[in-house]
C-alpha cells in the first residue's frame, strides 16, 4: 500500500477516438449522442477556425450544460469575427442560459464585436444595449465615449444609462463632465442616477 | 435579533451593488457581496449555519449562473442556511415574477429598486420592526403625486 | 527669506490619488475577484508605482489606459504577479492538504470501487514543494495510506522547474513550516543550510511537463480524484482560465474534487463545478454521474 508511481504505460493510455480529429469527423462529433462525445468534439474544434459557425448552430440546439460550456469556449478562443456572427442569434433565444452565455462570450471578444456595436446600441431588447455598453468598457476604439455619450443623451431605459455611466467612470475624462451632469439632470427623479453619476464624476479627474 | 442582519446583494453591475449595499447599510444593516449566482452560493456555503446571512437581494441576468439558479440551489442547501429571497430585476413583466416565485424567491422588484421600497420590503422581509417604522416614517406613502 | 507668492508646484504625475485607487480597485475585482480594503493602499500604490515605471508610464492615466486595452494581456499578468504573493514554499495553504487527510481521502474511497487507487494531480509542481507536501501528508496524516494506493502526478509547463523539483533541493526557507519530525524523516541537511528530500519521495512522485491550455497536452490526464491547482488560474487571462478549468473537469473523475489558492473561485470560470464545504477548506466538485451541475 502506500505512495505508487503509476505504471510505465503512462498515465492514461490515449484511447482510440472512433473519430478522428480531423474537423469533418469533429463536426459529425459533436451530433454524438453521449454527450462526452459532444464535449470533447466542442473542445477540440476551438483549434478550427472554420468551425465558428458549426458551433453557433450546435448551441441553438444542446441542451447538456457541460457541452454547452465547451461549445462557449471554442467560440472564445476562436474570437473571430465569425464566431461573433455565431453567437449573435443567441442574443435572442428563448432559453436564458444560453442568452446570458451569448453575451458573457462576446463579451470576451471585443474587437470582434465592434463593427456591430452601433446596431447593437439600437437593439429593441435593454439587456442587449446593456450588454453592448458594458462591452463598450473592453474595447479600444476611438469613438467608445462619444458612443457612450449618446446613450447618456438618448436612451430612456435607466439600467442601460446606468451601464453607461459605470463604464464612463473608467474611461472618460474631462471632456465627458458636462454629459453626465446633463443625463444627471435628465433623471432628476432618479436618486439611482444621481448616486453613479457622483461616483462618476468623483472618478473622473477634475479638468 | 442579537446581531444586525446581514444581506447578500448579488448583481453583477458593481454600481447597483454598491447603490444597494449603501441603503441597505443606512438602514443598519450588515451587507456582502456576490458578482453572480455561484460566487453567491460560494458565499452562503462559506457563511454556514456559523454566521448565515438573513435576506439574499438577487439579480436576475448573470452569467455563469442566474438569479433563478441560484435561488434553486440555495433551497436545495440546508435548512440553516435559508433566508427570504428578494428578486430584482430589469424586466417588469408579470411573467418574470412568477418564474421568481416558482423558483423559490419571495419577492420580486424592479431595479433600481426606489430606496423606500428596498428598505421597506427589507425590513418585512426581515421581520425588522424598527426598521421597518423608521422607512415608512422617512418616506411616507402619499397616494397622489411625490 | 522671502514673502513672494509661491507658485504651487506641478502636480507630480508619480503619484496615486483616491481617485485613481479606486478607479484600479474596481477593475482589478472586476478582473480578478480581489478586492483590495482601504488599508493596502500602501501596498498596492507601491506597486502600481513600479509597474509605471517598468511600463514608463508617465502617468496614472496612461498606465491604467495601457492596461485596459493591450491585446496579449501581459500587463495584466505582471500586475496580478505584482499583487499577489506567489512564493512557493513546503504545506503553503496547509488547511488544504488537512481538508485531503481529514475528508476529502474518505469521500473518494467510498465513491470509488475497492481497491482502485486514489489519483492526485498537483498542477503547477513548480519546484516540487506541493506534490511533496502532498506525499508527506498521507504518509503522516492520513491512516488509510497503509490499506490503500494513491498515485501522485505532478505537472509543470517549465523545465527547468521539474528539472529542480526532481533534484530536491530546498532553503531553509522553504521548508519552514515542516514539523521538526517530518524534517528528520524525509529530508537529510546539506552542507550550505539546505535540505535535500529524500529519494524515496522523489521516486513516489510522477513529473510531466503539461500546458494546462493545450487540450492536446492534458488529453492523457483522465480519472483523478483530486486535483490541486493553487495560484495558477490567477495569471491567466480569461479565455486560457476557461480552457484551463475544461482541462481540469475533463481530467477529473466525475465526484473528483479540485483545490484552488485562497484568493481563486470557479464562479468567474465555470458554472460546472459544485462548491462543497469541508471543515477545514471549501472545494470544487465535478458532479458524480446523474447529478445536475
Amino acid at each position: 500500500m502506500g505512495l505508487r508511481k503509476p505504471a510505465p504505460s503512462a498515465l492514461h493510455p490515449v484511447r482510440e477516438r472512433e473519430h478522428a480529429r480531423d474537423l469533418p469527423g469533429l463536426l459529425e462529433q459533436l451530433k454524438n449522442p453521449d454527450p462526452s462525445l459532444r464535449r470533447w468534439a466542442a473542445r477540440d474544434l476551438g483549434a478550427h477556425a472554420e468551425a465558428a459557425a458549426a458551433l453557433g448552430r450546435a448551441l441553438a440546439g444542446e441542451r447538456e450544460p457541460s457541452v454547452r460550456e465547451a461549445l462557449f469556449t471554442s467560440l472564445s478562443t476562436l474570437a473571430s469575427e465569425s464566431a461573433a456572427e455565431a453567437l449573435m442569434p443567441l442574443l435572442r433565444s428563448e432559453d436564458a442560459a444560453l442568452r446570458n452565455g451569448a453575451i458573457e462570450t462576446l463579451a470576451g471578444m471585443p474587437q470582434a464585436v465592434a463593427p456591430s456595436i452601433e446596431r447593437l446600441l439600437r437593439d429593441p431588447d435593454p439587456d442587449v444595449r446593456i450588454f453592448t455598453v458594458n462591452l463598450l468598457g473592453e474595447l479600444r476604439h476611438s469613438e467608445v465615449n462619444r458612443w457612450l455619450g449618446q446613450v447618456l443623451a438618448q436612451e430612456s431605459q435607466v439600467n442601460v444609462v446606468a451601464a453607461a455611466i459605470e463604464v464612463l467612470a473608467e474611461t472618460g475624462g474631462a471632456a465627458e463632465r458636462p454629459g453626465l451632469l446633463r443625463v444627471r439632470e435628465r433623471f432628476a427623479d432618479d436618486p439611482f442616477i444621481g448616486f453613479a453619476t457622483e461616483l462618476a464624476l468623483d472618478r473622473i479627474e477634475a479638468p | 435579533m442579537t446581531h444586525p442582519a446581514r444581506i447578500l446583494v448579488v448583481d453583477d453591475a458593481a454600481t447597483v451593488r454598491l447603490y444597494h449595499r449603501k441603503l441597505l447599510a443606512d438602514a443598519g444593516w450588515q451587507t456582502d457581496e456576490a458578482v453572480n449566482g455561484m460566487e453567491a452560493l460560494e458565499k452562503v456555503v462559506a457563511a454556514g449555519p456559523e454566521r448565515p446571512f438573513d435576506l439574499y437581494v438577487v439579480d436576475v441576468n448573470m452569467p455563469k449562473l442566474d438569479g433563478y439558479g441560484f435561488v434553486r440551489e440555495l433551497r436545495r442547501l440546508s435548512p440553516a442556511l435559508q433566508a427570504p429571497v428578494m428578486m430584482v430585476s430589469t424586466e417588469a413583466q408579470l411573467q418574470d415574477a412568477e418564474t421568481a416565485r416558482q423558483s423559490g424567491a419571495n419577492c420580486y422588484m424592479v431595479k433600481p429598486a426606489r430606496p423606500a421600497e428596498l428598505v421597506l420590503s427589507a425590513a418585512l422581509l426581515l421581520g425588522d420592526g424598527t426598521a421597518a417604522a423608521r422607512a415608512a416614517a422617512a418616506h411616507p406613502v402619499s397616494g397622489g403625486a411625490r | 527669506m522671502s514673502h513672494a507668492l509661491r507658485t504651487p508646484a506641478a502636480r507630480s504625475p508619480k503619484v496615486i490619488t483616491d481617485a485613481d485607487f479606486l478607479k484600479f480597485r474596481e477593475f482589478f475585482y472586476r478582473k480578478t475577484g480581489i478586492h483590495f480594503e482601504d488599508n493596502k493602499r500602501y501596498f498596492v500604490d507601491k506597486r502600481l508605482l513600479e509597474r509605471m515605471a517598468a511600463t514608463q508610464s508617465d502617468d496614472f492615466r496612461s498606465y491604467f489606459v495601457g492596461l485596459r486595452f493591450e491585446r496579449d494581456g501581459r500587463e495584466l499578468q505582471q500586475l496580478v504577479n505584482a499583487m499577489t504573493v506567489n512564493e512557493t514554499y513546503f504545506l503553503r495553504e496547509s488547511y488544504q492538504f488537512d481538508c485531503m487527510t481529514r475528508d476529502l481521502m474518505d469521500e473518494l474511497l467510498r465513491q470509488k470501487p475497492p481497491g482502485e487507487r486514489i489519483r492526485i494531480w498537483s498542477i503547477p509542481s513548480s519546484t516540487g514543494e506541493e506534490p511533496y507536501s502532498i506525499a508527506m501528508q498521507l504518509l503522516e496524516r492520513w491512516p488509510g495510506i497503509d490499506r490503500h494506493e494513491v498515485e501522485i502526478l505532478s505537472s509543470d509547463i517549465d523545465t527547468t522547474v521539474l528539472e529542480a523539483a526532481q533534484r530536491g533541493v530546498y532553503s531553509q526557507r522553504s521548508v519552514a513550516n515542516v514539523p521538526k519530525a517530518w524534517l528528520e524523516r524525509y529530508f537529510s541537511r546539506s552542507g550550505n543550510g539546505e535540505w535535500t528530500i529524500s529519494r524515496e519521495l522523489v521516486a513516489a512522485v510522477e513529473f510531466s511537463q503539461v500546458n494546462l491550455s493545450d487540450p492536446a497536452s492534458t488529453r492523457r490526464f483522465r480519472d483523478i480524484d483530486l486535483i490541486f491547482c493553487r495560484n495558477l488560474l490567477i495569471y491567466f487571462d480569461d479565455v486560457s482560465r476557461r480552457a484551463a478549468a475544461e482541462a481540469l473537469y475533463d481530467a477529473l473523475r466525475p465526484g473528483g474534487f479540485v483545490c484552488l489558492g485562497h484568493s481563486e473561485s470557479m464562479s468567474r470560470i465555470s458554472s460546472l463545478y459544485r462548491v462543497r464545504r469541508f471543515a477545514d477548506a471549501m472545494v470544487y466538485q465535478k458532479p458524480l454521474n446523474g447529478e445536475a451541475p
